[in-house]
């Protein structure tokens, strides 16, 4: 089975959770992510995500703590992979948080997660294909090998 | 093979041209949609994600109240309602993008997104699967089944060997 350790981001890109909604801003597009674990004291305390932001600053909000989203999961890393997509799906929770022991390991977003369903999508095709393709030549030596065939052409 | 028409959000929000930066913050803020539509005469002619909106606060000059042309994504990539998926996977391998409008007669009629896409393939491919491995077991069923018919009548055959 596919565990979350698998396939979470590694490298989370963390802000204290009083830094200011530009700064945290600025690191999403310099780091190109979108989301960014809030901590507190190396903590993992919560999730924000770029519509926390812009909704914290329409509402005039300037910091993190104020503006973070409190929608998020914590799973461990031997966590199955196929629980997480569920919960994905039910409850709408878009940001899983890996922790161990208190450690901060990675995170699990949506885009880790579409492409994991993509991955393992591609992988069962293939084993579907090779199943068939045995399976279809096991029936034709069964065929060949009970048939007169086999006694004409090797008596 | 399923179709867009099938997945696609219906409720899309959109914007005018010359609306505000700002309504576009706001939308996004409300809806769960991601993106905000940018129409002219109902079709569309770009895009503004959480990203654009992002990089407009981080930017020199934050304040939102510019035109929503300014920051918006254009032109837009569409897709249509008969596009098939395998077909709207590969346009996004190509073009990268996560969300787009469908367009049907110039008419912005919905959208889709990338996580709809490769869920509703891999939905549709489990379907698939569990098709197959019954057929599969009722071939085999019948391959013994013919087997052991074999071995009772074939001294009778007209062929006998």
């Amino acid at each position: 089975m596919l565990k979350v350790a698998n396939v979470m981001t590694k490298n989370v890109v963390t802000i204290d959770r009083a830094a200011t909604l530009v700064k945290c801003a600025k690191l999403m597009a310099s780091k190109s992510v979108s989301s960014l674990v809030v901590t507190d004291k190396r903590m993992p305390l919560a999730v924000i995500r770029e519509n926390d932001v812009i909704n914290g600053i329409i509402s005039k909000k300037a910091r993190v703590i104020d503006a973070m989203s409190r929608e998020f999961l914590i799973v461990p890393p031997s966590a199955n992979f196929q629980e997480v997509t569920k919960a994905l799906r039910e409850k709408k929770i878009k940001k899983f948080l890996v922790v161990e022991k208190g450690k901060l390991l990675g995170l699990l977003t949506e885009t880790d997660i579409i492409e994991a369903t993509r991955d393992f999508t591609r992988l069962h095709q293939i084993m579907q294909e090779i199943i068939l393709a045995v399976f279809g030549l096991a029936t034709a030596f069964f065929l060949f090998y009970f048939s007169p065939l086999k006694v004409a052409v090797f008596g | 093979m399923a179709k867009i028409r099938k997945i696609m959000l219906v409720d899309v929000p959109t914007l005018k041209k010359h609306g505000k930066m700002e309504d576009a913050a706001k939308m996004l803020a409300q809806s769960d949609a991601g993106c905000v539509v940018i129409i002219e005469n109902n079709a569309p002619v770009g895009i503004v994600t959480e990203l654009d909106l992002i990089r407009k606060i981080s930017s020199k000059d934050s304040r939102m109240n510019g035109p929503v042309s300014a920051i918006m994504t254009s032109p837009v990539i569409t897709m249509s309602p008969d596009t098939k998926l395998d077909e709207a996977l590969k346009i996004i391998d190509t073009k990268g993008f996560r969300k787009y409008p469908v367009v049907e007669n110039n008419q912005l009629v919905g959208m889709a997104t990338k996580r709809d896409i490769v869920n509703a393939i891999s939905d549709n491919l489990r379907l698939h699967r569990s098709i197959q491995n019954i057929v599969l077991i009722a071939f085999v069923l019948f391959e013994f089944f013919v087997f052991v018919l074999y071995k009772q009548v074939y001294k009778y055959l007209p062929f006998g060997i």
